[in-house]
């Protein structure tokens, strides 16, 4: 396996763990971060993938009142996103906006254009809508579900319907579908639930534990792929969900965080706290109806699905996002606070 | 025109050319015979003999060209040819007309003769018609008398038939008594045609006396055919005889083979008698020839006697071999069908062959009897059939086998909940392993030696069969085992959560069995089984080289050393999550950030020595003990140790918040500069490998499960009380020290880290409450042991 030497590196000040791409820049590739610091001031990077592809550019720097748990850009407003922090005791979460013509001011100030603060426990994650124009939002705390109806221009949000799952269930994160405006799959401490947004009623459940990150083929319906601590990662036909439709070995650690690709379906990115990030790719699973791993072990699954491992990291690795515009590049933030880019193009012919 | 072979000077011929161009009337075929070496000359005179010659234009080329005396010497030339021309001319009519005249008497002399031949002519016409005339008087004169002798021959003929027929019913009779069926029946059919033509009017009684008779004579027939104690000859006879009768032969045929068929079944039985003799046999004692020779005499009686049956049978009908083969062929097919129930149970290669040298026996005893049927190849083939089953039930035994040395042990635990030990599980199953393939190829082995003929024309097909066994039946293991452990690990999972149960563990510890019994198998008993089949089971061949032998060692040690990695690290794997479990239960419970002051180590720490303490216990019955610190180089993943503990201390003393951020920017300084420590290296099958390959790994989830929550400084202090503790009891049961001390300070850092107030405990304090717990501890083990 190569070394990450391929990457270009950003240095963020302070430790972080969540990275997203700015979707609705069509003009250049541009990630946005924010740090995760206890007791400094935190703040959030926008940076712009140089047009060479060689370096990475701080667009706009940004000071942000609480340490980022979670953090979401707009898919259809690039200077909209939406974070989740936490002052130690309490968790808030909001959406912000950069200031227009931020370049040309001396400490520009995020605008908050709402907060969404309506939860009680500890906010989770929020979801936009991941293909488009869309006013309404998602946010998740341990207990509950929030639908967000989102007024940007009024800069207001309101809730529209919310279902909380009880005590018992701890929800840990989300995905939004792709595919179905009106379906969303929730984590929880067992399993991994489907929630159909109009009723606000379960719909499809996968009996499976310990999944920390869930992603949605965005190629292909019914296409699921979480991480698991210790499984490693698993994809799931929705259709099937008693047993995955394949296991990919993950990681020496935990497997913390899993996205696919959004233009080659086959291509699944994973972050790890053995502070790898592995390219992988899946079989072609149109037909197969691989029970388990082991049982089947013809020789042409053999092949090893793992493409690549970057191991040019210092810490684990938390944050990942692949790039919309450019789908070859993807980035990834170490908890120190390095944020690496990188280019697959080199494994795409080998598909 | 042809040119004659006698010498002519050019000029002679050149005047013949042109007077047979004359002649011709085409005068452009004229000169097409000349051969080619006078053509040169005629074409430079051509000028002068071609019809487009022209006078003016040859002279004036000519007095152009030539000189007076040129011109002179050619008239003279030219003189001189005109006369020979002339002369030739002359002598030519000369030659036509004697020619003509000699024709003209020839034609003369012709028409004399002619004149007297028509007188003869008619003469002979007229004797010729004399002759006929006199021929035609004979035959009218002689016609009358044929006609009557002829008449008078065919009434006599007549009269004797119907002699014949009145006479018939006593010859019969007289054939009755003398038993001279055959003169009868041919007599009988010899005047059916007249019985059928006039039987109902004139012949009427005579038919029905004669009728009678044959009934009495089919009868006798009949009897005679199924007699058994007549000859085979005159058993014969009789059906031929019927057969001519037109008496319907099919359903006396089929009555007969109904009787064969009766009998095979009487035959079956006994061969399953035989077989229930032998397994009884097995039981009373070595003995099995003596024990089992009564029934197989018996045995072998019948069968002759079948076989006998079946030969007059052929004999009697001779056209009805196909249903015989079938017949015979049922038999030896339903041999094989007990063969094959019988394969099924558990037998040894010994029983087998002792059933099949019984079936081998009937076949000969039969194919003597009935050649046609090919029975020893249709046998050879059931043969294969059997053999391939019985390889594949031994196979399918030995897999049983192992899995139930497997499974037994584990149920057992599950009933009685009592302490089992691993060793023994994994003991067994080696041996099962290994004695099992032992024994199974000792079993091939004699069949294999076996000099029955049957078998010896099977040994390549054995050999191969059994190759090919062994390499599916490894592969069926490995199916088996990867099912063994695969079974339990979802509820495993879903279970985890609530209950960390007992059968949990033991499942556990029969995945460690298992990698542990898969390294065993690559090494030790595929390496052993290669050898032993090397020598007694090379060869084969039947399937053709192209395909390369049946029995591919290396495959099989790949497959197996993969199943190894994968069911150890599946191991590692499947403590590693409760131990993730448990730690996860820890920093999820409790509000951190309003957090009481520590007053005594967590008791979540004892958790999770516990768990070590009976992975530890389980690992030393299962593996071998490590000989050598793990390699370095093997590391695939790692991470910076960013801290040296010195500094950190003093660090966590300064509880100057305002350091913090100094302090980062150190640690990142640090960072650069302090060598990588290997967190996650190979695995390997020892003890220490295994053990602190999952110490390691639960240290790095413990300290991502620091790494989230948000700690006060008493929660922060705990923790650091909770490290402390751990750090003597780690170190002392993993091997690389150094990975677990970086690994904790990870864990205070990380908490640290994520701690609003991080004020370190008093080294004092921290001590007193270790030195606390570690005396509660003592108190404990002896009241608890």
């Amino acid at each position: 396996m190569q070394g990450g030497s391929s990457g270009i590196g950003y240095g963020l000040k302070y430790q972080a763990r969540c990275i997203s791409d700015v979707k609705a820049d069509t003009d250049h590739t541009s990630f946005i971060t924010g740090t995760l610091s206890l007791k400094e001031e935190n703040e959030v990077h926008l940076i712009r993938v140089s047009s060479g592809g060689t370096e990475l550019i701080c667009e706009g720097l940004f000071s942000h009142p609480n340490e980022i748990w979670d953090l979401a850009s707009c898919p259809f407003d690039q200077r909209i996103f939406s974070t989740v922090y936490s002052s130690g005791e309490s968790y808030g979460a909001a959406i912000w906006q950069i200031p227009e013509l931020y370049g040309e001011l001396n400490s520009p100030q995020l605008e908050r254009i709402t907060s969404l603060d309506a939860h009680v426990g500890k906010i989770k994650c929020i979801l936009w809508w991941p293909s488009g124009r869309h006013d309404k939002l998602i946010s998740i705390d341990e207990e509950t579900l929030f639908l967000w109806s989102l007024d940007c221009s009024k800069k207001t949000a309101q809730v529209q319907s919310k279902e909380s799952v009880g005590m018992l269930h701890n929800l840990s994160g989300g995905a939004w579908d792709p595919h179905d405006v009106n379906a969303v799959a929730a984590t929880y401490e067992s399993a991994i639930q489907v929630w159909d947004l109009r009723t606000m009623k379960k719909t499809n459940s996968i009996e499976r534990g310990h999944v920390r990150n869930i992603d949605y083929n965005p190629k292909k319906k019914h296409i699921l792929v979480t991480a698991e601590d210790e499984s490693g990662i698993n994809i799931w036909d929705l259709r099937k969900p008693k047993v995955p439709i394949q296991e990919l070995p993950g990681h020496t650690h935990w497997t913390w965080a899993v996205k696919c690709n959004p233009e080659y379906d086959r291509l699944i990115l994973s972050a790890g706290t053995d502070s790898n990030v592995n390219l992988w790719l899946a079989s072609p699973s149109s037909s197969d109806d691989i029970t388990s791993e082991g049982l089947v072990d013809s020789p042409t699954r053999r092949l090893n699905p793992l493409l690549n491992s970057y191991s040019d990291y210092e810490d684990s690795v938390y944050g990942l996002a692949w790039s919309i515009r450019e789908p070859w590049i993807f980035a990834s933030l170490s908890y120190d606070g390095r944020v690496v880019v990188e280019t697959v193009k080199p494994f795409l012919s080998r598909k | 025109m042809r040119v004659d072979d006698l010498p002519m000077d050019d000029k002679a011929k050149r005047m013949r050319d042109l007077l047979s161009s004359f002649y011709s009337p085409d005068p452009s075929i004229s000169p097409s015979p000349d051969s080619p070496s006078s053509r040169p000359q005629q074409i430079t005179l051509d000028d002068i003999n071609s019809t487009s010659f022209d006078p003016d234009h040859y002279m004036n080329f000519l007095v152009e060209k030539s000189n007076l005396e040129g011109l002179l010497q050619r008239h003279v030339e030219m003189a001189a040819e005109i006369k020979n021309l002339d002369t030739d001319l002359q002598m030519l009519v000369y030659e036509n007309y004697n020619k003509f005249i000699s024709a003209t008497d020839t034609i003369k002399r012709m028409k004399t003769n002619i004149v007297g031949m028509e007188s003869n002519m008619e003469g002979l016409l007229e004797k010729i018609m004399s002759v006929q005339s006199r021929s035609d008087g004979v035959n009218t004169s002689l016609f009358e008398k044929r006609e009557h002798i002829e008449k008078l021959h065919r009434t006599y003929n007549l009269l004797r038939k119907v002699q014949f027929i009145f006479d018939l019913p006593v010859r019969l009779g007289k054939c009755i008594k003398s038993e001279a069926y055959a003169d009868a029946v041919r007599f009988y059919i010899g005047a059916m045609p007249i019985f059928k033509a006039y039987g109902d009017s004139s012949f009427q009684d005579c038919k029905q006396a004669s009728e009678e008779a044959m009934a009495i004579i089919i009868k006798n027939l009949q009897g005679k055919l199924f007699s058994d104690s007549e000859s085979i000859q005159a058993r014969a006879e009789a059906a031929v005889l019927l057969k001519q009768l037109d008496f319907p032969v099919e359903s006396l045929k089929a009555r007969l083979l109904e009787k064969l068929a009766q009998s095979l079944s009487n035959l079956q039985l006994k061969t399953k008698e035989l077989s229930n003799a032998s397994v009884d046999s097995k039981d009373s004692s070595k003995e099995e020839s003596i024990s089992c020779s009564e029934p197989a005499a018996a045995h072998e009686a019948s069968v002759r006697e079948f076989a006998e049956a079946l030969r007059a049978y052929c004999v009697i009908f001779p056209d009805s071999e196909n249903q015989l083969v079938k017949l015979a062929q049922d038999l030896v097919t339903k041999h094989f069908e007990t063969t094959g129930e019988y394969v099924k149970e558990r037998i040894c290669s010994a029983e087998l062959l002792r059933v099949l040298r019984v079936i081998w026996k009937d076949v000969l005893v039969m194919d003597e009897m009935l050649h046609e049927a090919a029975l020893p190849d249709y046998s050879l083939e059931a043969a294969k059939v059997a053999v391939k089953q019985y390889v594949a039930s031994r196979f399918s035994h030995l897999l049983h086998d192992i899995s139930d040395a497997l499974t037994k042990v584990h149920v057992r635990q599950k009933d009685g909940g009592k302490e089992y030990s691993l060793q023994v599980v994994l003991e067994t199953s080696k041996k099962a392993v290994l004695q099992g393939s032992m024994d199974v190829l000792l079993d091939f082995r004699q069949i294999l030696e076996d000099n029955l003929e049957l078998l010896v024309n099977l040994k390549d097909l054995i050999i191969d069969l059994v190759q090919e066994g062994f390499q599916d039946f490894f592969r069926a293991l490995d199916d088996h085992f990867l099912l063994l452990s695969g079974r339990n690990i979802s509820p495993s999972q879903d279970q985890g959560l609530t209950e960390g149960t007992q059968g949990d563990k033991a499942f556990a510890g029969l995945v460690l069995v298992l990698a542990q019994l898969s390294v065993f198998i690559e090494q030790t008993a595929i390496p052993r089984i290669t050898e032993e089949i090397a020598a007694s089971f090379s060869g084969g061949g039947v399937r053709g080289y192209e395909n390369g032998p049946a029995f591919v060692p290396g495959e099989i040690c790949r497959i197996f050393r993969s199943a190894g990695e994968k069911f150890l690290n599946r191991y590692i794997k499947m403590r590693t999550q409760r131990i993730s479990l448990l730690l996860k239960k820890r920093f999820t419970t409790p509000n951190w950030i309003k957090h009481k002051e520590p007053r005594e180590v967590h008791m979540f720490v004892d958790l999770f020595l516990q768990e070590l303490g009976a992975i530890g216990r389980e690992v030393k019955q299962i593996l071998p003990q490590g000989l050598r610190r793990h390699r370095r180089n093997d590391s695939n993943g790692s991470s910076a140790s960013s801290r040296s503990n010195p500094l950190r201390e003093e660090k966590l003393t300064q509880s100057n918040t305002q350091r913090a951020r100094s302090q980062l920017l150190e640690t990142h300084l640090a960072k650069l500069f302090k060598q990588k420590v290997e967190i996650f290296t190979k695995v390997e099958y020892t003890q220490d490998s295994v053990v602190s390959t999952i110490v390691k790994l639960s240290l790095k989830s413990l300290q991502e499960f620091v790494r989230l929550p948000t700690f006060n400084r008493s929660g922060f202090q705990q923790i650091q009380l909770d490290i402390q503790f751990l750090r003597t009891p780690l170190k002392e049961t993993v091997e690389d020290e150094a990975a677990v001390d970086f690994l904790l300070d990870e864990v205070i850092v990380g908490a640290s880290e994520r701690c609003l107030d991080p004020i370190p405990l008093e080294p004092p304090i921290l001590d007193k409450l270790i030195q606390a717990k570690l005396a509660k501890t003592r108190d404990q083990i002896p009241s608890a042991s």
